[in-house]
């Protein structure tokens, strides 16, 4: 660079002394003249005269020093950069499309690339599988990635082409206690050899040995590289120390490297001891396999399809049921949970983009068109077609760099908008980042874009009759319809694409009000909520369970700020747990098995959320673990497994237990739990039925179901703030070393079981309306530029009589009936590609007539505006100026 | 357009000629540009006129070839002014183009005298 600066400066000090000595030259001339008799003046004269002209001389000089072509392509530079600042609204509208579109498209690639497409981060991914059970029946057929503990046992002893590892999907919460420290850690239950499946073994230590994954193991745990630095303070000597997870010793035995992911984001590994017990009789487990060397995916498959039939004993399925396994690649595996919006997205944005190129390109064209006439001096003046051309590119490039520049900057800001909007529905989102591949790609698009639509006006303008040009001037275009019919169907495209986006955005838009609207069934007003997780060896009988609960309630409902406070398995919009139960009047057949929603409840429950008890009696304090076990069931229950009687008194069993119905509770909607009955709604948000029955009452055993499940406190308070000090303080008060987590208002609770529809809904109906402004300004920048055009023509005919308002109309429905049939052509595509979006509705019909009337009275009124405001500067025209021009 | 005129026909003749007669002007001494043109006028008793600019790309040329180096000095008439003087390199380049210039007038000169025998 510094060679180049230099040239330069010495270049500018050579022309700074040539131009002096000229002037001296001049001077000294002139002296001489002055002695031979001439006045200054003339003198002065005469010697320029006589020494020619200085600037041609010093332009030779200077012509004698130059690289012709930077020299060149400086000046086009410079022109360039002028001509674009004389039109801002053009050169702005132009690269914030550009940048608007590749912003867009890097942002949202990026996420796909990551989620979709990139490999697992583990060595050879494409040799990782998950397995999956299908069962096949004359219904049809049904496939889940859980097997139970016998398919599990017979995958490990009869296949030698897969070297597979079992182990729990999710993670759940945990107390961690080391040195008076408690800390609530995400913690996942694996078999022996899943690091090894995966292929990444621990930085430090070990994995677990078979010894330690069976029943009665050593008590051993992993932990990861985060945890490891959080808690212990990256302490070289941790593989070998104890600490207390939920209550028990465990001993430390590896610490697994920076940066390893799981399958969710984990914090430490316990040994799962997978058997076909408990647990292991149900299906709730899953199985990773990697394909040993030289075997083939079908090999596998077919080694797989050679399992025992008794492997699928536990499934307990009926005669005309059969089941098998087959494998998956994981990476599409666990994609598959996000796998539909991203396409979605991926879809959207490509619509937008293709907008966007439309209007650029309309844009590009419209200005081809009304410089002709420069584009003709030019060359008049002697400019070669080459130069002309030459100049256009380099206007079309410096769009494009400036676009391409504020398009990565969109993009690195979109992402992490994106990011922050999606990352707490899906956890993969947060390390996305901004590709390398993608930028250059992204670049390259730009670049690209402009180039060829700024090629097509070049040769256009570079083709023209000079002679016409420059005669005809303004009358060229006389009802020039049909010379614009390129786009006019840019524009018309523009529409179509805009209104299929629009609709997508109202349908998802519909489902997220209903969800909102469903009734509560509560007061979700001033509750607090917070949880602790109880899979703790301290908490494994029922009386210290209630111990803990009546004595946090006790103090929670002495302070004054507190109106009342309950415990719960579970919250409303929440999942709760699914329990076979069958009426004690019934006989015990298959067909009388019925299943539930079960959880338990202090006493005050209803009372704290305010549900109203429709028939018989609330629990009480009085149902306590020596009382007669009772239930209070909800409305839809009721409904559902009593046609005719009124079920209160009615005596039903679960949990090996026979409890009296005493009362039935309004409604509250929940999570959906995965089974339908008849006369429930489905959808992601339903009435479930469901059993509520006293936490004191809760066997001791039932106490298993909190590896899964979290009890939550919630509170009535007067504000949040003090409900939530009023917790903590009450559960400190009565274990201090029970971390209580995940604080929030009752309505974040209902807000994040709606979160991925309104997260959809959000990213849509942004790009649907930068769709539908980007759709405005094409119709605006046709009607403003096809005014412009035909003033003189117009001009002509208000001259001639016509009345303003007549021509403004007619001038505005063209407008308009261009973004019609834009609009019917939109509506058409969008009958076929609202099947992107139907798993995503709900409440309301893909093909709802409302959501599309809604839109086409939208576009209407949009296009209308779009279409008049640049129509009414005809009002303004004065015929008798135009025509003068 | 002006450069291209310059490398065709009369011109380059013109060009180097003009070179060679700087540099036989400076080969009395240095001088600067308007002494060079007026010495040249005035040796060739006026039939060579030289438009005083045109020196000027001339002596570019010549400068950037490094036959001839420029300094600041002082003029007749005490004004500032660019003198240049010959190089080593110069006064060899000159006497080769004076040797190849009489050549070239002598073998003009063969062709055009009356053909005798």
């Amino acid at each position: 660079m510094s060679w180049i600066q230099r040239r330069w400066r010495l270049r500018r000090d050579r022309d700074r002394d040539r131009a002096g000595e000229i002037e001296e030259h001049i001077n000294l001339l002139a002296d001489e003249l002055v002695g031979l008799g001439r006045s200054q003046e003339d003198a002065r004269r005469e010697a320029r005269l006589k020494f020619g002209n200085p600037r041609v001389k010093l332009e030779e000089v200077h012509d004698m020093n130059r690289l012709p072509i930077l020299d060149t392509l400086t000046r086009d530079l410079s022109y360039a950069v002028r001509v674009l600042r004389r039109s801002p609204a053009f050169t702005l509208t132009a690269i914030l499309t550009l940048g608007l579109a590749i912003g867009a498209n890097s942002a949202v690639f990026s996420l796909a690339d990551t989620i979709l497409i990139r490999p697992l981060p583990y060595p050879e991914p494409d040799k990782l599988a998950q397995i999956v059970l299908h069962v096949r029946s004359p219904r049809g057929e049904d496939t889940d990635d859980a097997v139970d503990g016998l398919i599990w046992e017979n995958l490990r002893d009869h296949t030698t082409c897969i070297d597979a590892a079992v182990y729990t999907e999710g993670s759940s919460g945990a107390n961690v206690i080391r040195d008076n420290a408690a800390a609530y850690v995400q913690q996942q239950r694996v078999g022996a050899g899943f690091f090894r499946v995966l292929g990444i073994s621990p930085a430090m230590g070990r994995e677990f040995s078979l010894e330690e994954d069976r029943p009665g193991g050593q008590a051993v745990t992993v932990v990861s590289h985060d945890l490891w630095q959080r808690m212990f303070q990256g302490d070289p000597d941790i593989v070998g120390k104890q600490i207390l997870l939920k209550g028990s010793s465990y001993q430390v035995i590896g610490v697994m490297p920076k940066g390893f992911r799981s399958t969710s984001p984990v914090d430490l590994w316990t040994p799962l001891r997978a058997t076909h017990d408990g647990e292991g009789s149900g299906t709730n487990f899953q199985v990773i396999a990697r394909l040993k060397p030289g075997v083939t995916w079908t090999g596998a498959q077919v080694a797989l399809l050679g399992l025992p039939a008794d492997a699928f004993r536990l499934l307990q399925l009926d005669k005309d049921h059969n089941a098998a396994l087959s494998l998956r690649p994981l990476q599409e595996a666990l994609a598959a949970d996000v796998h539909d919006p991203i396409v979605m997205l991926i879809a959207a944005v490509g619509a937008v983009l293709l907008i966007a190129c439309v209007n650029l390109a309309a844009l590009l064209l419209a200005r081809g068109g009304s410089r002709a006439k420069e584009m003709a001096t030019r060359m008049a003046l002697g400019s070669g077609r080459i130069a002309v051309v030459r100049q256009l590119m380099v206007e079309s490039l410096v769009l494009a760099i400036a676009g391409g520049a504020l398009g990565l900057l969109a993009g690195a800001l979109g992402l992490d908008g994106l990011k922050l909007l999606g990352s707490d529905t899906f956890q993969e989102w947060t390390n996305v980042t901004l590709d390398g591949r993608i930028i250059a790609g992204t670049a390259a698009l730009s670049l690209l874009t402009s180039v060829v639509f700024g090629l097509v006006p070049a040769w256009q303008a570079s083709r023209l009759d000079v002679n016409a040009a420059l005669v005809e001037g303004g009358t060229r275009s006389i009802a020039g319809g049909s010379r614009h019919w390129p786009r006019r169907a840019l524009v018309v495209a523009e529409v179509a694409l805009g209104v299929v986006l629009l609709v997508t955005a109202g349908l998802l838009m519909r489902t997220f009000v209903n969800l909102r609207r469903l009734d509560p069934g509560f007061d979700p007003s001033h509750i607090v909520t917070a949880s602790v997780s109880l899979h703790d060896a301290r908490y494994t009988t029922s009386a210290a369970v209630t111990h803990l609960f009546d004595g946090t309630i006790e103090r929670l409902e002495r302070e004054p700020g507190i109106e009342s406070a309950a415990v719960s398995l579970g919250l409303p919009y929440q999942r709760l747990l699914n329990m076979g139960f069958r009426f004690t009047d019934e006989p015990d057949t298959a067909e009388n098995q019925r299943i539930a929603n079960v959880s338990y409840v202090t006493s005050d429950f209803f009372k704290t959320l305010r549900v109203p008890i429709r028939d018989g009696r609330e629990l009480t304090s009085g149902d306590g673990p020596k009382s007669a076990p009772v239930v209070v069931v909800n409305e839809t229950l009721a409904r559902i497994s009593s046609k005719s009687r009124n079920p209160v008194g009615r005596r039903l069993r679960f949990g090996g237990v026979e409890r009296e119905i005493v009362g039935i509770a309004g409604n509250i909607q929940q999570h959906g739990s995965g089974f339908f009955l008849e006369g429930m709604t489905r959808g992601p948000i339903s009435t479930t039925p469901t059993i509520y029955l006293p936490a004191a009452q809760t066997g001791d055993g039932f106490l298993g179901v909190h590896v899964w499940f979290s009890p939550v406190w919630s509170v009535r308070a007067r504000s949040a703030a003090e409900g939530e000090a009023a917790i903590r303080r009450a559960v400190a008060a009565v274990d201090p070393l029970l971390p209580v987590v995940d604080v929030r208002s009752m309505e974040s609770v209902m807000a994040s079981s709606m979160q991925q529809q309104r997260l959809l809904l959000t990213l849509v109906a942004v790009l649907a309306g930068a769709a539908l402004l980007l759709a405005a300004i094409g119709i605006h920048g046709l009607i403003a530029h096809s005014v412009a055009e035909r003033s003189r023509e117009i001009g002509i005919r208000l001259a001639l009589g016509a009345s303003a308002t007549a021509t403004v109309r007619d001038v505005a429905l063209s407008g308009v009936w261009l973004s019609m049939l834009g609009g019917a052509i939109g509506v058409g595509l969008s009958v076929l590609a609202v099947r992107l979006v139907q798993s995503s509705l709900w409440g309301v019909g893909e093909h709802d007539p409302a959501t599309y009337v809604g839109v086409a009275g939208f576009l209407l009124l949009v296009s209308a505006i779009a279409s008049v405001v640049p129509a009414l500067k005809i009002a303004r025209l004065d015929p008798a100026k135009t025509l003068r021009q | 357009m002006r450069r291209r005129q310059a490398k065709t026909g009369e011109g380059d003749l013109l060009a180097g000629t003009l070179d060679m007669l700087i540099l036989r002007t400076l080969q009395a001494g240095p001088a600067h540009g308007l002494a060079i043109a007026q010495v040249i006028e005035r040796r060739s008793d006026d039939v060579l006129f030289v438009e005083q600019g045109s020196l000027y790309p001339a002596l570019h040329r010549l400068e950037a070839r490094g036959w001839i180096s420029p300094f600041w000095g002082l003029s007749e008439a005490n004004r500032r002014a660019r003198f240049y003087k010959l190089t080593a390199a110069g006064k060899r380049q000159l006497t080769a183009e004076t040797s190849r210039w009489r050549e070239l007038a002598r073998a003009v000169g063969r062709v055009l005298k009356p053909a005798h025998h």
